[in-house]
């Protein structure tokens, strides 16, 4: 049974595009518990992220082992139990209005996704009202915004005035990450956290829901 | 008085006369990771001899040249988001064809060398990866793009680049349009005209942009 965890967490970590469906159903095959597929992927992803860290990988491999990990979740997803996606609580995430860079979103939104939240990811240039709506929609306790364009930053802000007049903002709690973002931006903007990473980025909204 | 230029500047400044001997030019790439482009601007501007000016062909760049310390230098920089902006001639402008569309990839004669770098980073990927996962990569990574935007500055005849703008539409699925952009920040930048539009870091201080 290992085995077939250690496979698994191999070809995230390994960047197995190919390999990773048929790796992750024949572990489901073999009756390994699903959750554990989810925490062998997350921690290929957390490896992938060392090895980033270390100049090892680049752009390019982080991009495709968020490839990887959509693959084998395709396959994982429908065997998950329905109660336990989203048992950590719900997090909306999206890039904000004026800038379309995602490549660090979708990574923390993956990640987010196998630590056990329900992620509702809204995509790219996000007009604040949108972000609103779904945390009101799916009563999400934490929000993750993107940026990485510099003039784009005061759209961090349209989002926090904007949960205020939903008089939402003090239901949920705001991290930021991306290339511009720095801890006077979070002071500026009146937002909770600054995350440099998606292993990060679950950290911090583990502890804001708690 | 000296340039340190990203390449993709410089390719503008050397167009406008002024001398290669005193420019630095360093790699465009260092864009992609603001905290080295950081290290190695410091390293240039304590390399560099004296007492003199040095004029940054950068902008604000993801917040990488905030706390560059000016050491026995005065250090003026383009008070303005990024090369685009420089390009487009001002803030304003940059904004208002972002906001037109975010999905935009903005070329000028220096970017489209960078992108035929990048053609070549391409190859590599397919030797590394082969050519499925290197599709999947730039099919990640430009996912969001909707329209490349050629920016003619008039320095130079954009035949050449016109083609390979068109050539990398075609390839991504993306529309393509010409605009006008300006010479006027890099002309008052090297003629001396240092005025609000720029910042200027006295000796024996650091970058600050606020």
């Amino acid at each position: 049974m290992e085995n077939h965890v250690e496979k698994i967490a191999k070809a995230i970590s390994g960047l197995e595009l190919e390999d990773i469906s048929q790796l992750v159903s024949k572990a489901l095959d073999a009756g390994v518990d699903p959750h554990e597929i989810l925490s062998a992927m997350s921690s290929g992803m957390t490896k992938v992220g060392e090895l980033f860290e270390k100049g090892e990988y680049f752009l390019a491999d982080l991009v495709l082992a968020g490839e990887v990990m959509k693959e084998g979740l395709k396959v994982l997803e429908p065997y998950l139990k329905p109660e336990s996606i989203g048992a950590k609580g719900t997090v909306v995430i999206c890039t904000v209005k004026g800038d379309i860079h995602d490549i660090g979103k979708n990574l923390v939104g993956t990640m987010l996704s196998s630590a056990g939240f329900k992620v509702v990811d809204l995509g790219v240039n996000v007009h604040e009202d949108r972000i609103v709506e779904a945390v009101r929609q799916h009563g999400a306790k934490g929000v993750g915004l993107s940026v990485l364009l510099t003039s784009m930053v005061e759209s961090i802000g349209d989002v926090v005035k904007a949960l205020e007049r939903a008089n939402l903002r003090d239901r949920v709690k705001i991290a930021i990450g991306g290339a511009c973002t720095t801890e006077e931006l979070v002071n500026r903007m009146g937002v909770d956290a600054l995350g440099r990473d998606a292993v990060e980025a679950v950290k911090i909204f583990e502890g804001f829901m708690s | 008085m000296k340039v340190i230029a990203c390449a993709t500047v410089a390719e503008e400044l050397l167009y406008m006369g002024f001398p290669e001997k005193n420019m630095k030019v360093l790699d465009f790439a260092l864009h992609a990771e603001p905290s080295k482009l950081r290290e190695r601007l410091q390293a240039e501007i304590d390399g560099v001899e004296g007492d003199c000016d040095i004029l940054l062909g950068y902008g604000k760049c993801s917040n990488a040249l905030e706390g560059i310390k000016s050491g026995n230098h005065r250090l003026v920089i383009p008070r303005v988001e990024d090369c685009i902006a420089i390009f487009l001639g001002s803030d304003d402008e940059y904004l208002r064809v972002q906001r037109e569309e975010p999905g935009t990839y903005y070329l000028t004669k220096g970017w489209v060398i960078a992108q035929k770098n990048a053609l070549e980073e391409y190859k590599k990927l397919v030797e590394k990866y082969g050519e499925y996962r290197a599709k999947r990569v730039v099919s990640a990574m430009f996912a969001n793009y909707k329209r490349i935007v050629l920016i003619n500055t008039g320095n130079y005849e954009l035949d050449d680049f016109r083609r390979f703008a068109s050539d990398m539409a075609r390839f991504l699925g993306l529309t393509l349009e010409e605009k006008a952009g300006s010479r006027r920040l890099l002309e008052k930048m090297i003629k001396g005209q240092w005025d609000r539009e720029f910042v200027v870091v006295e000796k024996n201080s650091s970058v600050s942009f606020n």
